[in-house]
């Protein structure tokens, strides 16, 4: 049943891959980017579940707390435009 | 007692199996779902099912076979994190996606599907998805002169030393 389930995993991450690959706005590509994140953690957990090898699980925490922080970093580059506070032009220093 | 230990052995396969693949199939149902919607935000609204529901009853599958052990606790951080944080970044892409000017598509008189501008229907929408949230304020302070090179935002800027 674990085999199972990663089978069903995987077939979820090549249609979020289809989406990224065909997604007309990069709103799209991001959602589908962040469900392949969400995926490779299941995956990685499961995976470890099926081999008696739990070491994977720690593996799975690394990319979560990762998947978060790309996530809005890249949301907040698309708000801004920058990663830093906002250029104010009359109070440019340069 | 060995049958006994074998049969709930036994119990416990079938409950973790039944969902697991009752996770996997919710997980299958949310990613169709990421395919076939006709735009970002009611692609937004499917992926939410594979989030919550999915990796739910797959994590309470996981869990149901490791017991009340280091690795299950382990399942529960990995399950908490993304359960907290998908609700967060899907608001912060939707927010992202608004302020970009893409158009949700809702139905005319006739049931058709049109990007609808929705400042015509909510007249402040425009105003509040500019400016940004309190707890997002990412202006540059405003007393403070030399900081043109902090990288950091203003209120952490405002408490720390500059070293630069």
């Amino acid at each position: 049943m674990f085999t199972a389930a990663i089978l069903g995993v995987l077939a979820a991450m090549a249609l979020a891959v289809a989406r990224c690959l065909i997604g007309p706005t990069a709103f799209d590509r991001l959602l589908a980017a962040n469900a392949i994140g969400t995926s490779a953690i299941l995956l990685l957990a499961l995976f470890g579940f099926l081999t008696d090898r739990p070491e994977f699980l720690d593996i799975g925490i690394t990319y979560a707390l990762l998947n978060v922080i790309a996530m809005l970093a890249v949301l907040k580059f698309f708000r801004y435009g920058a990663l830093g506070h906002e250029q104010d032009p009359e109070k440019d220093p340069n | 007692m060995e049958f006994l230990g074998d049969a709930a052995g036994l119990v416990r396969d079938l409950v973790s199996g039944v969902l697991l693949i009752a996770g996997a199939g919710f997980y299958l149902i949310g990613a169709i779902g990421l395919n076939r919607m006709p735009d970002v935000f009611t692609r937004m609204h499917a992926t939410s099912v594979s989030d919550t529901l999915g990796l739910g009853l797959m994590f309470v599958g996981m869990l149901v076979q490791a017991g009340p052990t280091l690795i299950g606790f382990k399942l529960v951080v990995i399950f908490a994190l993304l359960f907290l944080t998908a609700p967060i970044a899907t608001h912060a892409l939707a927010r992202a996606a608004l302020h970009d000017g893409e158009e949700p598509l809702l139905a005319d008189e006739e049931g058709r599907l049109v990007p609808t501008d929705l400042a015509a229907s909510f007249p402040d929408l425009e105003q509040r998805i500019e400016s940004p949230l309190t707890s997002e304020s990412v202006t540059a302070p405003e007393g403070g002169e030399g900081d043109g090179n902090d990288d950091d935002t203003a209120q952490q800027g405002e408490d720390r030393p500059s070293n630069s």
